[in-house]
């Protein structure tokens, strides 16, 4: 029970965060390709792209999180990104590149002395670690996943998350 | 009628209801499932859709847009183009500033819309002489790149053309975003002729990208120049725009006096 509230916190959390960060990047598209150009690691092509691309899979992520579907394989796309996020931001900081990371919103150049490298990583690890715990335990009650009945060798949590999920009004 | 007739039609009921009976014990719940997994992917979809539609609609914003012109405060004194410095009033001004601006950035933008027509009443009242510097310091920032470039060359072809302040002023009072799409060399080309400027000479001159090679040479003279280094913080320097110089120092104009002070400085 204590698993699967845990569960449901990170699920909720990190749905939060992404649609959060999503959000925030779509709302200002100047400024998110400002913020990926700033990183200087995409080719000139690529920095229209990933600007318009990266907000809308944050979103995305988000979503299916907040519904709980295929929740295991939304984590396991959580952790690429935000490694890809750790990189990025580790290697601005490696260059001596003064930016913001704009991992909500924001973003591109800033003095050199307003940088938060060390913050910002740290808080991407935070992520991680939801990320983490859903990709190993992906059932949580209050899912698509757990009303749609994947996953049946993890009987145990199918049975938490039906106590008080959606399965526990299908099979009424 | 026979029975082994009957026995057959009886058994096909059965076969029916059975099946029935499957499809009503496991159908109704497997197609709401289907509807769900379909809904979900839909709702995904659409959000995607939607968001590129909207991040290119926003990026595009100046796309078929006429740059609205705009008058300046006063346009009663000479104007020439130096080299690429636009110079605006008489040379026997008691103050001359230099201002080094982006048409692309912001803050320039802003410092237009908050000192621009004061500036502009002072050189016409003969008390200061305003050399205008445009940097293309952010050509990368446009989507795609060159807006920076493109109006810095276009506003000194405006200067040969005798209509520098009021393309000048147009161009920051609608300034594109930064990471957005700015104006292409067409829209500068048609607010060069709402503003009058009727030359083949201007059109080519935008198109060609006249001045291009000269400006971004300039650029990095300026980004170089010890002179035009101001202080981020932190022990760092650099050059940012914008930047105003008067009597070889750079001047901080966030107290909203400075041009008075400076104006009266030299007048006493």
């Amino acid at each position: 029970m204590l698993l699967a509230g845990a569960g449901t916190l990170a699920r909720f959390g990190l749905a939060a965060v992404w649609l959060v960060s999503g959000g925030m990047k779509l709302a200002d598209p100047g400024q998110t390709y400002v913020a990926v150009q700033a990183y200087d690691v995409l080719p000139h092509g690529l920095v229209g792209v990933v600007a318009t691309a990266m907000p809308l899979l944050e979103v995305a992520l988000g979503l299916l999180l907040l519904l709980g579907v295929a929740t295991r394989a939304v984590a396991a796309v959580s952790v690429l990104v935000l490694l890809a996020f750790v990189a990025a931001v580790a290697q601005s900081w490696a260059r001596g590149l003064s930016i913001d990371c704009g991992c909500f919103g924001g973003g591109g150049q800033v003095a050199p002395g307003e940088t938060a490298y060390p913050q910002e990583i740290a808080r991407d690890l935070g992520f991680l670690v939801l990320a983490g715990w859903l990709l190993v335990r992906p059932r949580t009650p209050f899912s698509v996943d757990s009303w749609l009945g994947r996953d049946r060798q993890d009987v145990t949590t199918i049975e938490e998350g039906s106590a008080g999920g959606w399965s526990g009004a299908d099979r009424a | 009628m026979g029975g082994a007739e009957r026995t057959a039609r009886k058994r096909r009921q059965q076969q029916l209801t059975g099946k029935q009976a499957v499809a009503r014990a496991r159908g109704g719940p497997d197609r709401k499932k289907t509807a769900a997994v379909i809904g979900v992917v839909l709702l995904v979809a659409a959000v995607v859709i939607g968001g590129v539609l909207w991040t290119n609609a926003s990026k595009n914003a100046t796309e078929g847009q006429t740059i609205p012109t705009v008058q300046p405060a006063s346009t009663d004194y000479e104007v020439r183009r130096d080299g690429l410095v636009v110079v605006s009033g008489s040379a026997d001004a008691p103050t001359t500033i230099d201002v080094y601006a982006d048409f692309l950035c912001p803050v320039c933008a802003q410092f237009e819309h908050s000192y621009g027509d004061e500036i502009e009443r002072k050189v016409a009242a003969g008390e200061l002489r305003l050399r205008t510097h445009m940097v293309p310091l952010l050509v990368e920032k446009s989507d795609p790149p060159g807006y920076s470039l493109d109006a810095a060359n276009a506003a000194l072809l405006a200067a040969d053309a005798g209509e520098f302040t009021a393309y000048h002023d147009s161009l920051f009072a609608h300034q594109p975003e930064e990471g957005k799409r700015g104006y292409d060399k067409e829209q500068l080309i048609q607010l060069g002729r709402d503003l009058g400027i009727e030359s083949q000479e201007f059109a080519d001159g935008v198109r060609e990208g006249r001045f291009d090679d000269e400006l971004t040479a300039e650029m990095e003279r300026v980004a170089q120049d010890p002179a035009l280094q101001q202080d981020f913080g932190n022990g760092q320097r650099g050059f940012g725009t914008p930047t105003v110089v008067a009597d070889g120092r750079i001047v901080d104009f966030s107290d909203p006096q400075w041009l008075d002070k400076l104006v009266s400085e030299n007048r006493g």
